[in-house]
Formats: C-alpha cells, sequence, structure tokens
C-alpha cells in the first residue's frame, strides 16, 4: 500500500548567478495517513522548500511525489490550486487571515473556492469554529481577536475542506508559551480523529508533541525517528 | 465557482475601502457625463441648424450677384450691383420650374414712432415673400400686389419693433417713419427668432417698388438694384429651377464662360449640407475633448487597480494558498474594475443629463441626449472596465503563490 504523501528524490534547484543551489538534494520521504510529523532544521535547512513541495504551492525540480495517488508532478497550476484546496489545510506563522473579512467568512473562504453552497457553507464553517472553542466569535474580525483566537479560526479554516493534511508552518512561532501548549492540545485531538498532521518549526517543545520527527540540514534528511 | 460568488468577493473589495472606490468612480463619472452633455450640445446644434435651414421655406433657391469663380479677383458675394430688377421679372416670366420669384433689396434705416426710435433692417420685396420664405403675418396682412404696383406705402414689421416701438401694443393702421418718409403699419409678422443671417424679428418689410421711389433710390448704370433673389421651385423641379435660372442670367448677363458668372445660385440642399458639415465638425470637436476626459478616467481606473493588486499582494497569495484559481483571481479584479467602472458610467449619465438639461435651459438651443448617446457611454464605461481592468487583474493572477505569500 502507498503513503499518504511520498516524495521520491526530489530535487529542488534554483539557479542563481550561474551556480546551481539545491534547497533540497535527492530526498526521499513517506508519511502515512494519520501520522503527527515534525520537521525540524534550522533556517536554510530546507525544511522551508519542503513545506512548500508537500503544500503544492511549489513543484520539484526532479524527483516524484504523490500525494493521495495524485501525481503532483503532472498537475497544472490550477490543479495544484484544487488539490490544496480540497487536500491540504494551512496553518501559517502569521495565521494570515484577512483581515476585511469576519472570522466566518475566512473560515468559509475555501468553501467558497470549492463551490459548496452556501447554506452547506455556513454550517460547515459554525461546525469548525466551535470545534476549536470559537463558537461564540463568528463575526469577529482578526484584529477583534487575540494571537490565539487567530490562530485557532486559521486552523478552522485549513479544516474546512476537511483535508487530508494539515501542514503547520512554526505554528507557535507567534505565540506565547501558554497559547503554544493550548494549540498543541488541538493539534493531538485532530490527530486522534485520523487526520495527518506535519509540522514545520525550529522549536524543539513544539516538536515533542510529534510521534514522529524529521530532522534536515542543507537539504538532506540527517535524521528520522518515531517517538 | 460561480460568477455571483466571484461579483461578490470583487464587491467586498471595493467596499474595503470606499474612499479610493469612489474617488476612482468620479473619474469615470466626470468622464461620461462630458460625454453625454458635450453630444448632447452637438446633437442639439445639429437639430437647431436643420430647423433654420427648413424654417427657410420649401424648395427654396436663392440667388446672390456676386462670383463663386475659381478664377480672378472675387469681389465677394453680394458686393456687385450686377443682379436687378429686370433679371427678377424675366425669372417669373421665363423659368417654367420656378413656382414663384420674390426679390430682396434690405438696407438699414432709422425708424420712428413717436418719441421712440430704433434702427431697423428695412427690406423692401414682393407681395410672395411670405409664401416663399414661409414667414407670414400674425396680425393683420402683408402688403397687397396692388399695393405694391401702386408703390403704396405700407409696411409690414416684425415682432420684435413691435416691441420697441409700439411697447408690444397693436400696431395695425399706426403710422411709422422710416428716414422720415411716412407708411402705415398693416401686419405684424409671426416671430421667428434669431438664425445664422440676425435677428428676424427685427425687420420692416416693405414692397420694392415703393423702396425704389423713396428710400433706396435709383442706381443709374444698372437700374433697379436687388440684393438677393429668392426662387420656390416647383416641387420635385429644383434642380430644373436652378439650370433654367443659371441659363437665363448667364444670357442676360453675355456671360461665355461659366467662370465669370457674375451670380451664386444655391439651393436650400447646398444650404442643410454646409450646416450639416458645419455642425458634424462642431460635434466630432466636442465628442473628441469628451472622450479625452473617458481616458483618463479610465487609465485612473487602472492605475488604482495597480496599485491595489500591490497592496494586496499578500491576499492573493492567500487565496491561491488555499484553493483559487488562475480565473478566480482574475474575475475577481476583473469585476472590481468593471463595478468601479460601470457605477461611474450610470451615475455619469445621469449626471450627464442632468447637466445637458442645465446647459440647454441656459444656451441658445436645446440640448438633445439620444439614446444612442447613452447606450454608447454605458458599453463604453464597461469597455473601460475590461480593458484597463484586465492588465492588473492578470497580474494578480499569475503572482506565484509562494512569493506573494512572503510579501508584507
Amino acid at each position: 500500500m502507498t503513503s499518504l504523501i511520498d516524495l521520491r528524490s526530489i530535487n529542488r534547484v534554483y539557479e542563481m548567478g550561474g551556480e546551481s543551489l539545491y534547497a533540497l538534494k535527492n530526498l526521499t520521504l513517506s508519511i502515512d495517513t494519520g501520522s503527527y510529523v515534525a520537521i525540524m532544521g534550522t533556517s536554510g535547512s530546507g525544511k522551508s522548500t519542503l513545506m512548500n513541495i508537500v503544500g503544492c504551492l511549489d513543484r520539484p525540480t526532479s524527483g516524484s511525489y504523490s500525494l493521495d495517488g495524485v501525481d503532483i508532478l503532472r498537475c497544472s497550476d490550477d490543479q495544484l490550486a484544487e488539490v490544496r484546496n480540497a487536500k491540504i489545510g494551512f496553518v501559517f506563522q502569521q495565521f494570515n487571515l484577512l483581515a476585511s473579512m469576519t472570522a466566518i467568512d475566512n473560515v468559509m473562504l475555501p468553501m467558497v473556492y470549492a463551490g459548496v453552497p452556501k447554506v452547506e457553507r455556513y454550517g460547515r464553517a459554525v461546525q469548525v469554529l466551535e470545534q476549536v472553542g470559537l463558537g461564540s466569535r463568528l463575526n469577529h474580525r482578526p484584529n477583534q481577536l487575540s494571537g490565539g483566537q487567530q490562530q485557532r479560526v486559521s486552523i478552522a479554516r485549513a479544516l474546512a475542506n476537511k483535508p487530508s493534511i494539515l501542514l503547520a508552518d512554526e505554528p507557535t512561532g507567534a505565540l506565547d508559551s501558554h497559547t503554544a501548549e493550548d494549540t498543541m492540545h488541538l493539534f493531538n485531538e485532530l490527530v486522534s480523529h485520523g487526520i495527518t498532521i506535519i509540522v514545520v518549526t525550529h522549536d524543539q517543545d513544539t516538536a515533542d508533541h510529534a510521534r514522529r520527527i524529521v530532522r534536515m540540514r542543507d537539504g538532506e534528511i540527517l535524521d528520522d525517528s518515531d517517538c | 465557482m460561480g460568477l455571483a460568488e466571484l461579483f461578490l468577493i470583487a464587491w467586498q473589495g471595493i467596499l474595503s475601502n470606499r474612499l479610493r472606490s469612489g474617488l476612482t468612480v468620479l473619474g469615470i463619472v466626470i468622464g461620461i457625463a462630458s460625454v453625454i452633455t458635450l453630444m448632447g450640445i452637438g446633437e442639439g446644434a445639429k437639430l437647431e441648424a436643420e430647423k433654420q435651414v427648413q424654417a427657410l421655406g420649401v424648395n427654396l433657391i436663392y440667388i446672390r450677384p456676386g462670383s463663386s469663380g475659381t478664377s480672378g479677383v472675387s469681389m465677394g458675394q453680394g458686393t456687385a450691383p450686377t443682379l436687378t430688377y429686370e433679371d427678377v421679372l424675366a425669372i417669373k416670366e421665363n423659368c417654367p420650374a420656378a413656382e414663384d420669384v420674390a426679390a430682396q433689396y434690405t438696407s438699414s434705416f432709422q425708424i420712428q414712432v413717436g418719441e421712440k426710435n430704433t434702427s431697423t433692417t428695412v427690406v423692401g420685396t414682393d407681395p410672395s415673400f411670405p409664401d416663399i420664405r414661409n414667414f407670414h403675418t400674425a396680425q393683420g396682412r402683408f402688403f397687397t400686389v396692388q399695393e405694391a404696383n401702386d408703390s403704396a406705402r405700407v409696411c409690414a414689421i416684425g415682432d420684435g419693433v413691435v416691441e420697441d416701438l409700439f411697447s408690444g401694443g397693436s400696431a395695425i393702421g399706426k403710422k411709422m417713419l422710416i428716414r422720415g418718409e411716412l407708411f402705415t403699419v398693416v401686419g405684424v409678422m409671426e416671430h421667428k427668432g434669431a438664425n445664422a443671417t440676425g435677428d428676424q424679428d427685427d425687420q420692416v418689410f416693405i414692397p420694392i417698388q415703393t423702396g425704389y421711389s423713396t428710400l433706396f433710390g435709383l442706381n443709374l448704370v444698372s437700374g433697379r438694384a436687388v440684393k438677393s433673389i429668392l426662387v420656390q421651385a416647383k416641387a420635385g423641379e429644383d434642380l430644373q429651377a436652378q439650370f433654367q435660372i443659371t441659363n437665363l442670367l448667364r444670357l442676360r448677363h453675355n456671360i461665355q464662360s461659366p467662370d465669370g458668372d457674375d451670380f451664386t445660385i444655391r439651393t436650400q440642399m447646398d444650404i442643410l449640407q454646409t450646416a450639416q458639415s458645419i455642425t458634424g465638425v462642431f460635434a466630432l470637436l466636442l465628442g473628441a475633448t469628451a472622450s479625452i476626459s473617458l481616458l483618463v478616467g479610465g487609465i485612473g481606473i487602472m492605475n488604482i487597480m495597480l496599485v491595489s493588486v500591490t497592496e494586496r499582494t499578500r491576499e492573493i497569495g492567500i487565496r491561491k494558498a488555499i484553493g483559487a484559481k488562475f480565473r478566480d483571481i482574475l474575475m475577481q479584479f476583473v469585476f472590481e474594475a468593471i463595478i468601479l467602472s460601470l457605477t461611474g458610467g450610470i451615475l455619469g449619465i445621469l449626471l450627464g443629463l442632468g447637466s445637458a438639461y442645465w446647459v440647454g435651459s441656459l444656451g441658445q438651443w436645446k440640448t438633445v441626449v439620444t439614446a444612442p448617446s447613452v447606450v454608447l457611454s454605458f458599453l463604453v464605461s464597461l469597455g473601460i472596465g475590461l480593458f484597463f481592468g484586465i492588465y492588473p487583474a492578470r497580474k494578480a493572477a499569475l503572482l506565484d503563490p509562494i512569493v506573494a505569500l512572503r510579501s508584507e
């Protein structure tokens, strides 16, 4: 049986002033459904590039990537957008909520692009916002919410289209330790519901919540261990 | 995803920056309003000119002394006293296509009633004048053939003269002095308004024979000179009449070559065409001026859209990350541009209708806003939104999501 994420011999090369820079070097990685993986490494280790490729925001220069049975390298830009919309939920360090929209509008946005009918969209948005504990903050704008609350709106948005993977880039980077702990508890809960979570972080405490830690350096996997 | 959803997203985008959206719309409002107003003025001028030409009469042919030739020195039309009353009689006699003929001799004189006096245009003419010029009396009557043959001292006066000398009261049967000669008013002309040749209501009409014996005098060389001849051609025989008159006058004036013509014949159609070509250029000029402001408004939209795309790069990145496709982003921004330009267009049409009406109430002629100019303005504003919106929208839709997400 193939894994949910199957990366083989991935290279990501940037051409800079005639020189080839390998952000990812011959990288092979499989992640199964329901795993909770932390990808660790210092800045420049290639972990962000890896996240962009796993998240279908970027394409590898060479290698093969199969996500949930879909050959990502053969997808057009619009097909990648569809894959991101349906299979991947992003949680960003800066939350990346749309400031002019209320919490519920932000959560409904991925469903708008998926073409979910209005009534269903609204019901689903209320449901996920309640799931992250923001049932009473539906009509607040991002600037009326605390950092932790904004983070939870962005998690609700990521969950809106019932993705297979939650991809979190430094999810605790902008939060205080207490709120960060809350977020990690939420992640644990989501994993127990069967969602796959990949956290990219340089913070050991955050990584410790994961069940598998992949350490990277210079575009290569240094160490891959379950814990 | 549906266009309705994209339209809604675009609408939210516009509302999120109301002041800027409003100012952008203003550019289009002013552009469209000036197009509507100026085209209304141009169209009104055209109709006014046509109306004036029609008001001259039916199948009118206008003969003036002076050469229209291309060689030699022209004295300017109407300067050479080459047309005489004998020519008028000859046309009446010998041109079967001419229904009726009237001579005109105009000159400016001082006229006086009691203490009041003023200077006005005195027109010596024939009794057939009212029918040919389609210019009739409103009260009383024009002078008769009998009065003309008798050189009677009678006159018909324009309503402007009544206003000036009789204070708007009844003038029929009253006496008035024209350069010291006593005349009896027998009729008051209908109100005609001003045309290109002057105020038609500020005129006094007398029998031309009376004029020769009292006011105009006789030229020993050329006899009874006339300043112009009006001919009404028989219906559908304008060209024959023109031909017959031309040949007759050449014969009478011993003219061998057409270059030597000492008279000019113009038909009503010639006058209409001249008027139309002048007002056409006028309308075109106004339209072109207005179009420039519309173009500036369109560039304003593109400018604002480009700023908006740059400012919202991160938003575009977020939308792309969560699943917006090329078309979704493209249509969002195209719709924004179209909503801005169409709103501007509709407001501009309303403002334009208002200001055209206002200008019409101030000016010499009514402004006429035609349905095609309104529809055209609407379509142009739609086109501006599309044309100037596509480039910024495409730029937005082509953004790389990673780069866009990283921007501040």
